[in-house]
């Protein structure tokens, strides 16, 4: 130990005190106090916008502080770039990776430190050798000669790892690290970051999976809108204890699942439906099953059995090749996206940036999206009413609580979880008979998860028909009323939640069915 | 016939000079993210610029130099308004193309009198210019693939965060590389007076625009652009040596209708860089 100031400061990593962070219409970071040990793995918890980023933003040199300090290793330093961060040892591995998707592995990891031969040329050999080096040491293996945009989304997070590494990284910083992991890479990473507090390297740990935070974290630090609400140790703490520090009150977990009071009578039935994915290849073969009023039917599966390609055929926005989908006894197949919206079937879909919004469209153009027509809404082909439609949007922004500015304001500048509520809100003033709802709760906080799922509840409740694609099998067993397993392009089994568990779901969702496809339907 | 071959080889050389300088310009500023149409005006400017030095001054070096300065100084000028100002690029680029066209005429009938010419001036050997060409683009694709500078280059026009975050700057780097766009262009519009021994209104006869479309067919690449540039150079000397046999307005055509063709079958080949044309904001 060389610091003059001796004791427990001087094992502080990185030590942040009073920030305070102003962007556009919120303070983000409202006078936050910090500390990171050397060696631990300090989970950051909080809601979508309670300023955990940009905390890390801040640390990172790429935000500039209104006001506080920041210390690393026992010295006051300002942080002016993310290269005066990387100087101090400071690796941030960001929710949307950093990496160049053309270039090679090692080409991206060793930009800005790049080895050089006869002082003027590239040496990629003495990079690979040490990319490779420490690949093995911690456990992240990659390849480095390959492109980035070749490799899985799990493989490109280790790219970024070790890319901090490579700088020297003696802390670093994790936005969301499993957000897009599988579970068996959960495992790996949490190994490897495991490694790293071996050598007394420190991890931040960004999350708002409660789980994570408490297997893998040493200390965890919740903020709740921009202000930390407390620090304590993973061990000596609860899920029910952190969420409620996350959400200011009490959590409902399980959600009141309220017996369906009819639910026989069939709202949608879906015969034999062969569709093609984007590739040409068969997506749908020949899926059958029929959706009641009044009930919620999970769709349990593995990513990439079909699901998407279904939410889509069930909407209009892919043609069915062959097969029926018979609403109130009309066959919609073969009609477009316009008459699957005029007959009350509504969508919410799973990219809601993308599919869901026009992002750089405001809230009452993106509100009347598919009413356009709609003489409430304008008049002939060519004029639209302003201000019937700024009325209409500001129910909607009242009636599911969405925040915004004004109707007037843009998609894009609406956080995520009030994107999706601004959907759930045009899609369910529709009184809609059937609801399609994909992915309804991925990527939003507890707050926006436990909202969007009383309200698909509650449309249930009020007799409509929900089809509920999820890839979380926690959602679907809490909310199903009867949860169908996709497999492979089909229904491979329809199952009722009080009679089955996560193992034998995950089993079907794997394997299919096998000799259990007689049960289907 | 020998004679005839090397002829037409060395004429394909010389006509390939300016598209593969003017080609690489754009390789550079597009590959830092800077889209500039403006090569054509730009080229155009160096043109008049070397004529008016050469005329004035007698020393076509000097000339020379004053023709890359000018090409800079568009370069920087289109910097200002797309990185400064966040202007669309397109649109500062045809600004570009309209002032020079202004320009030109004003000052070839203010100086010379109205007949869209300058007198002849002293020349350097446009060989000169053929053979540093060759030489530069040499150089540089080594310089892209194989350097420190190159790769942070190529990274801040595929995504500029991750140049950021290692602590590349995004927008030295495009100012840089977009006058260095514009000094070429200078060059290649010394190339044309040097080769002409005068100035004349329309001299550059869209070979800016070809030059972006060299960039295209090159894949983004010094030496692609140059075989691309090549290429509209052959078919350039081909059809001088045709106009005895068929109709001129024809054969004028053919160079241009090549690159259409050709353009059309490896634009979706391309590699363009993701970040192109955005503006890029730091936080």
């Amino acid at each position: 130990m060389t610091s003059d100031q001796g004791g427990a400061m001087a094992e502080l990593a990185v030590r942040m005190e009073g920030i305070v962070k102003r962007l556009p219409g919120v303070v983000a970071n409202d006078g936050i106090d910090f500390a990171l040990e050397r060696g631990e793995i300090h989970g950051l918890l909080g809601e979508n916008g309670a300023g955990k980023t940009v905390l890390m933003s801040v640390l990172y040199g790429l935000y500039h502080p209104d006001a506080g300090t920041i210390a690393v290793r026992g010295r006051k330093q300002s942080m002016t770039s993310p290269s005066k961060a990387i100087r101090l040892g400071i690796g941030m591995v960001h929710q949307h990776f950093m990496l160049v998707p053309r270039l090679t592995v090692t080409e991206n990891i060793m930009l800005g430190s790049e080895p050089m031969k006869g002082g003027l040329f590239l040496d990629e050999r003495a990079a690979r050798r040490a990319i490779t080096e420490l690949a093995e040491q911690y456990g992240l293996p990659v390849e480095p000669k390959a492109r980035v945009e070749q490799l899985s989304v799990g493989h490109q997070q280790r790219v970024e790892i070790i890319k901090a590494l490579y700088r020297g990284a003696e802390t670093l910083i994790l936005d969301e690290p499993t957000a897009v992991l599988t579970e068996q890479e959960v495992e790996h990473l949490s190994a490897a970051l495991r490694k790293l507090r071996g050598e007394e390297k420190s991890t931040v740990f960004i999350t708002h999976k409660l789980s994570e935070a408490l297997a893998l974290c040493d200390r965890i630090t919740v903020l709740r809108k921009g202000k930390v609400v407390g620090t304590v140790r993973a061990k000596e703490t609860s899920e029910r204890e952190l969420a409620e520090m996350m959400v200011g009150r009490e959590v409902v977990f399980t959600v009141r699942r309220r017996e369906a009071t009819s639910g026989q009578e069939t709202a949608l039935r879906v015969e034999d439906v062969e569709a093609d994915d984007d590739r040409a290849l068969p997506a749908l073969k020949g899926i059958s099953f029929e959706l009641r009023k009044q009930e919620i039917l999970g769709i349990a599966g593995v990513e990439g059995n079909g699901q998407a390609e279904l939410a889509e055929v069930l909407t209009g926005l892919r043609p069915a090749k062959s097969g029926r989908i018979l609403l109130g006894g009309v066959d919609l197949s073969g009609k477009k996206a316009h008459d699957y919206i005029a007959r009350g079937i509504a969508h919410i879909p799973a990219d809601r940036q993308r599919r869901g919004l026009v992002l750089s469209f405001t809230l009452k153009e993106n509100a009347v999206l598919g009413q356009h027509r709609n003489p409430r809404f304008s008049v002939g082909p060519f004029w639209q009413k302003q201000r019937a439609i700024g009325v209409y949007t500001q129910e909607i922004m009242d009636a599911y609580n969405v925040k915004a500015p004004s109707p007037s304001a843009l998609a894009q500048n609406l956080s995520g979880g009030n994107q999706q509520r601004l959907i759930i809100g045009r899609e369910f003033s529709k009184s809609p008979q059937v609801i399609v709802a994909s992915q309804p709760t991925r990527g939003l906080d507890v707050g926006g998860i436990e909202y969007v799922r009383e309200q698909l509840l509650n449309m249930r409740d009020k007799g409509a028909a929900v089809l509920l694609i999820s890839m979380d099998l926690d959602e679907i067993l809490m909310l199903s009323d009867r949860i169908a397993v996709i497999y492979d392009g089909r229904i491979v089994a329809i199952k009722d939640p009080e009679e089955t568990d996560r193992q034998e779901l995950g089993e079907l969702m794997l394997r299919g069915a096998g000799e259990m496809a007689g049960r289907a339907g | 016939m020998d004679i005839f071959t090397v002829a037409l080889l060395l004429s394909t050389l010389r006509l390939a000079t300016p598209v593969a300088l003017i080609a690489l310009g754009e390789t550079f500023s597009e590959r830092a993210g800077i889209i500039n149409v403006g090569v054509e005006g730009t080229a155009t400017l160096g043109a008049l610029v070397v004529a008016l030095i050469s005329f004035y001054t007698r020393s076509p070096w000097l000339a020379l130099f004053a023709a890359l300065v000018a090409g800079g100084l568009a370069g920087a000028l289109h910097a200002l308004w797309c990185i400064r100002w966040r202007a669309n690029h397109v649109v500062s680029g045809i600004g570009i193309n309209i002032l020079v066209g202004g320009l030109a005429m004003f000052i070839t009938g203010a100086v010379w009198g109205w007949r869209g010419t300058s007198p002849s001036a002293p020349t350097l050997n446009p060989w000169i210019i053929v053979i540093a060409g060759f030489v530069i683009i040499c150089v540089a694709q080594v310089y892209l693939f194989r350097t420190r500078w190159g790769l942070r280059l190529r990274v801040v026009g595929e995504k500029p965060e991750a140049a950021d975050t290692a602590g590349v700057n995004v927008h030295l780097t495009q100012y840089f590389y977009t006058i260095l766009n514009g000094v070429l262009c200078g060059l290649a519009g010394a190339f044309f007076f040097n080769n002409l021994g005068r100035f004349t209104f329309g001299m550059v006869g869209g070979r800016g625009f070809i030059g972006i479309a060299a960039m295209v067919i090159g894949n983004y690449s010094p030496l692609g652009g140059l075989g691309a540039a090549l290429l509209f150079g052959f078919v350039d000397a081909l059809q001088m040596r045709l106009q005895a046999h068929i109709p001129n307005q024809f054969s004028i055509m053919l160079p241009y209708l090549l690159t259409v063709v050709v353009l059309a079958a490896f634009i979706r080949r391309a590699n363009v860089p993701a970040a192109l044309g955005r503006h890029y904001v730091k936080q």
